[in-house]
């Protein structure tokens, strides 16, 4: 259920445009339209920051001008260029993967007459909003422009209360139809002006809540170049009212979106100083947390959250979504060179099956090492001057662990199976309940010794121990007609089919994690629906 | 409801089929492209390289163990990994 669960969440490229188009109620082509109308000139060559796929990148060029368009996303460019294609447009069009963030250093200054951005600045933190700026600054050629088509808060109260009012259910609503979302901005005008840019004039639509900014780069002479020094917080592992509310919900929910992520960008633990060590993790607000609790006081470093789409290193990683592009991009707009003097990246080392160690090297020149894989053992990583010991770089998957990912499922199926027989089906509640979380960390506690390699064949001896633990009930306390048993023994397979599918894709000894999943749910559903329908043709209910 | 669309079947279909490979995957190691980095060692999270600092090599053992996670093959400078279905 897990896994359904997680690919529903997925969202395609269609998914985004259909969600865009639905959070801007329709407005955004509009704006696209006006770019084109008014700032496309024909032989233009134009610079698009995330083309998303590629709608405003093929409108563009159909006009004449020749864009280069750059993005973070694979998927996103795959779905551009069959736009572009089949618009016959591939002559005027070149589509580079690469994150915004390098911009700068990838193409010459004043290559480009325009630079423009829809809904892309929002989705970055104000550190990297500055640095893609300075970066944009520079590759405008003289008289050319800068064009940010974004979301923004309305500056004024009311329209601030009006914007919330209907933003907050048209978010909801866009979320549960195509799982995608945006950002807004705040102050973007000052922002512009504070990194040399002069606002010529902004259209707004939605009552002010879609805006497109054009701007020009200030005169030579008013405006000094260059990055002020970067701003950099410090973390502390305290528990706070917050941090405990948080830790709760994420102990039973810890699947359900949206995750809570950490600001992107460098942070300081302890009291640092250039010649620290620069620890690298994912924007997963717990990994965070509990990287900082489990060095803080122990090790001063520097920690550089990149984005990991609010996931764990491991799975954002394996799902590509962690990459080295995300750390790269991390490392260059948090200027990490003018904040230490050495160039030495620690990478926890369970995000070496996405994040490529070589891509870093080779693009940015800094070292990679792999730190351990559990975060409990990076103050002794250091000590031992970098070196792993076995153990640092093995996964195990003990008690605890299994405990907490036994949790992590039960609190979703709390959701989704013990709330509806709550309302449909009361008298089954207490039975179902108990059975199920019995069977989930039961079968947590013993799951290392028990026969088999995935979940299915694990389940085999689990629903027999359950069975034989039935049985011995009603012969030695309670007894039960022979049909009601039967009844129960439905169940508890089922249940026990269900609990140890659920908990091989929370393991990280199992391969294959889900390839059973199929007879899974076809044994489990099938068992469930004789558990749930056989009483009624009976009439027990 | 828009939630059964093509776009999340397919998807559901293609991680099943890809969840099925994965049982099957095997490492594939070519120990004469190999110059003995041993970046496999330092990421494998289950134990399944270990160095031969002798002749300066990798050396791929316990393949029941591997959990086919791809990080060996993504680190390896060499291209002296894979993960293939055994033909």
């Amino acid at each position: 259920m897990a896994t359904v669960f997680m690919k529903w969440l997925e969202t395609s490229p269609r998914d985004y445009d259909r969600g865009i188009q639905l959070l801007t109620l329709g407005k955004i082509q509009h704006l696209k339209e006006r770019i084109v109308r008014e700032y496309i000139h024909p032989g233009m060559r134009v610079l698009e920051i995330g083309p998303g796929t590629g709608t405003l990148t093929a409108m563009m060029a159909q006009r004449g001008a020749v864009v280069t368009a750059v993005d973070a996303s694979q998927e996103m460019l795959e779905e551009a260029e069959l736009k572009i294609r089949s618009a016959g447009l591939q002559d005027q069009v070149t589509l580079e993967h690469l994150d915004a963030s390098l911009i700068g250093e990838h193409y010459p200054a004043g290559s480009f007459d325009l630079i423009v951005s829809t809904l892309v600045f929002s989705e970055f933190p104000p550190e990297e909003q500055r640095y893609v700026l300075e970066a944009c600054r520079k590759l405008l050629a003289p008289e050319g422009r800068l064009l940010i088509g974004d979301e923004v808060v309305p500056a004024k109260p009311g329209a601030r209360l009006l914007f919330y009012l209907v933003r907050g259910p048209l978010v909801l609503l866009t979320w549960l139809i195509t799982r995608t979302t945006t950002h807004s901005l705040r102050n973007f005008d000052s922002l512009l002006a504070q990194r040399g840019f002069q606002t010529e004039k902004s259209a707004s639509y939605l009552g002010g809540s879609l805006t497109l900014f054009a701007a020009q780069p200030a005169p030579a002479g008013a405006f000094e170049p260059g990055l002020p020094a970067p701003v950099i917080d410090r973390l502390e592992g305290r528990v706070t009212i917050w941090t405990a509310l948080l830790d709760l919900w994420l102990l039973f929910f810890r699947i359900i979106p949206p995750y809570p992520k950490k600001r992107t960008g460098l942070y300081a633990v302890g009291h640092p100083n250039p010649d620290s060590p620069v620890l690298v993790t994912g924007n997963f607000d717990l990994t965070v947390r509990r990287v900082v609790r489990a060095i803080a006081g122990k090790v001063d470093a520097w920690l550089l959250v990149a984005d990991s789409a609010g996931i764990n290193v491991w799975c954002g990683a394996g799902g590509g979504y962690f990459t080295a592009e995300k750390v790269i991009a991390a490392l260059k707009s948090s200027r990490l060179e003018q904040v230490v003097n050495h160039h030495a990246l620690i990478l926890p080392q369970l995000c070496a099956n996405g994040v490529d160690g070589w891509q870093i090297r080779k693009e940015t020149g800094w070292g990679v090492h792999w730190g351990p894989a559990r975060a409990a053992d990076i103050p002794a990583y250091l000590d031992n001057k970098r070196k792993k010991t076995d153990p640092m770089r093995w996964v195990k998957f003990p008690l605890k662990d299994r405990l907490e990912m036994v949790t992590v499922t039960v609190g979703f199926y709390a959701l989704l199976i013990l709330l509806p027989v709550f309302i449909f089906w009361r008298s089954s509640f207490w039975p179902l309940t108990v059975s199920l979380l019995g069977l989930s960390y039961f079968y947590a506690v013993v799951h290392p010794w028990l026969p088999g390699r995935d979940g299915l064949a694990k389940s085999i001896p689990l629903a027999a121990i359950a069975l034989a633990g039935r049985f011995t009930y009603s012969i030695l306390i309670q007894p039960l007609p022979t049909l009601r048993l039967f009844h129960w023994a439905v169940g508890l397979i089922g249940l026990s089919v269900f609990s140890a599918a659920e908990l091989q894709g929370m393991s990280p000894l199992m391969r294959g994690e889900q390839a059973n999943w199929s007879w899974e749910a076809v044994i489990a559903l099938g068992l469930g629906a004789i558990y749930w329908l056989g009483p009624l043709a009976l009439g027990w209910r | 409801m828009t939630t059964l669309e093509p776009t999340f079947l397919s998807s559901l279909k293609e991680h099943l089929t890809f969840a099925r490979e994965l049982r099957h995957l095997e490492i594939h190691f070519d120990p004469e492209k190999c110059k003995g980095i041993w970046q496999c060692y330092e990421v494998c999270p289950i134990g399944c390289w270990t160095p031969n600092y002798e002749e300066r090599v990798a050396v791929f053992h316990n393949p029941e163990l591997c959990i086919a996670c791809g990080a060996c093959v993504l680190q390896c400078p060499e291209d002296a990994i894979e993960l293939r279905i055994p033909d």
